[in-house]
């Protein structure tokens, strides 16, 4: 009987919080994290808004970084690793009496953000502050875990992705505990000029926090965000044993390809909906036992229409009962980071019993008529949910999070 | 080839434990000859090639990193007191200092 993977730990750092109850404590409020570029001098972009990770960061870092390894590390892989530490010391996690041979750390890592907005590059620490394996690196050295550590990069899918895998090191008896997630920030100029020129992001800058509106008419395009997830991953066997709190189970995934286009998803959801079917499959979950979808809802003409044709085609008559919201709304698209994230937001949703909501979905569009929690959150028993991740190049993931008992 | 003096001495040394008690946050007094710069202190391999950039500028140094790679290969230093010595050795016999070890 392979092992149940449960999650025993798990933090956020995003635009609304450096730590997961003040995260969660905005995501219900329904609060946008959403404002004018402050990293770096935006003027010369289409697009001067983001939702930056708050400025107090860097001192917030300091209780978990020391200056010697953070002078090697991009504030985005600070963002990680801080991350992972508060999430690992709130878990209890004591290593020295774990078999650290078989603890392991996988990261949903896209880049580094060593990019022209980092601060004191030199030419010594270039390699390390660009090194896209470093973050995992630096948590399996701060526990010295000796399991592997790698990371993987399916653009926006990529920590779902790492999720998945850390799900199936567990499952297979090949880890004990798996440190999972992603970190991410593409707030710079020369990343901004390049999507703006795809016309994938919002060019609303007034009022910042209006510009995320998934599901709406009115939508155009994904508002950048920046942060970090971790979860802990442990089998069920492992957390029992050191009486670890238990927040949630991971039933199963998908990951696919859609073989189809480098940026735009496969017509009509197709491969979106293949990829929840796959999901849900290997949860062995039935599409009425379904109460909640964490959609990859990225406020983009395609992501949205097709998403919202995928949940139909899934789940039938069905997708109109279920509630299908979108975290980006309040914290914009965190890239790499968005996996574990919206997987953390999903299993709140499930201890909390509250769904998060859509906020600026004030002009619905006529085509996208699901139950997309409209600007307000909402009390709601959830027993099972799924989390979409949909990456360009084609890369998609499903997870599924049971309420464990 | 340069004359070490008790100056230079003192102050290689000075920029040594200033340099560790900075970057590695520790407190200067807890910093000694025999410290271990891994085990203690939390040092790095790193550090000691940013030093050699340090003193490169500070005394104007003709030196190779390769021929220091030759020579740490058979003299290792794991002591801020290894450290120091090796160093006034290069401040002493820049690029030389393969033929001094002959």
């Amino acid at each position: 009987m392979p092992e149940k993977v449960v999650v025993t730990g798990m933090n956020i750092i995003s635009s609304l919080g450096l730590d997961l109850q003040t995260n969660w404590n905005n995501l219900v409020a329904g609060k946008s994290g959403v404002k004018k570029i402050s990293l770096f001098d935006a003027s010369r972009n289409i697009t001067r808004i983001a939702a930056e990770v708050p400025s107090e960061f860097e001192e917030f870092s300091r209780k978990y970084i020391k200056k010697r390894a953070g002078s090697q590390m991009t504030r985005v892989t600070k963002m990680c690793v801080a991350c992972a530490k508060e999430a690992v010391e709130k878990s209890g996690i004591d290593f020295e009496q774990m078999d650290k041979t078989r603890c392991s750390v996988i990261l949903g890592v896209v880049n580094t953000g060593n990019s022209s907005t980092e601060k004191e590059t030199t030419h010594q620490n270039r390699i390390f502050k660009s090194m896209t394996n470093s973050m995992s690196a630096w948590i399996s050295l701060d526990y010295q875990l000796m399991g592997p550590n790698f990371v993987v990069n399916t653009a926006c899918a990529s920590s779902a992705y790492a999720i998945s895998l850390g799900y199936e090191m567990i499952r297979n008896n090949q880890a004990d505990l798996v440190i999972v997630g992603g970190a991410d920030s593409i707030v710079n100029f020369e990343e901004i000029e390049g999507f703006n020129s795809l016309y994938a992001i919002s060019v609303e800058n007034n009022p910042p926090e209006k510009a995320s509106k998934p599901f709406s008419k009115n939508r155009d395009g994904f508002v950048i965000g920046e942060g970090a997830g971790i979860l802990i991953l442990e089998s069920e066997a492992s957390a029992k044993k050191r009486n670890a709190v238990i927040y949630a189970e991971i039933a199963g995934y998908a990951i696919t390809s859609e073989g189809y286009n480098i940026m735009a998803p496969m017509k009509d959801g197709e491969g979106m909906a293949l990829t929840m079917e796959k999901a849900l499959q290997n949860a062995g979950i039935y599409k009425e036992e379904v109460d909640y979808i964490n959609a990859h809802g990225t406020s983009t003409e395609l992501n949205d229409r097709y998403e919202t044709m995928a949940i139909k085609r899934v789940f039938g008559d069905r997708a109109y009962k279920i509630p299908v919201s979108s975290s980006k709304s309040m914290i914009g698209h965190t890239i790499g980071a968005a996996g574990a994230i919206e997987g953390i937001i999903t299993i709140l949703s499930i201890l909390n019993g509250i769904i998060t909501p859509t906020i600026n979905l004030d002009l619905p569009d006529p085509d996208l008529d699901l139950d997309y929690v409209p600007n307000q959150s909402r009390e709601k028993e959830v027993n099972i949910a799924l989390s979409n991740s949909f990456g360009f190049g084609g890369h998609n993931a499903t997870l599924v999070f049971r309420k464990y008992s | 080839m340069a004359l070490i003096t008790e100056n230079t001495r003192k102050e290689v040394t000075d920029i040594v434990y200033n340099f560790f008690a900075d970057e590695c946050e520790v407190d200067i007094k807890d910093i000694h000859s025999d410290t271990n710069i891994i085990n203690d202190i939390d040092g790095d391999s790193l550090m000691f090639l940013e030093l050699i950039e340090i003193f490169k500028k500070k005394y104007n140094l003709d030196i190779e990193l390769k021929t220091i790679g030759k020579y740490s290969v058979k003299h290792p230093v794991q002591t801020i007191g290894q450290l120091i010595d090796m160093q006034l050795l290069i401040i002493e016999h820049e690029n030389k200092l393969l033929e001094f070890d002959q």
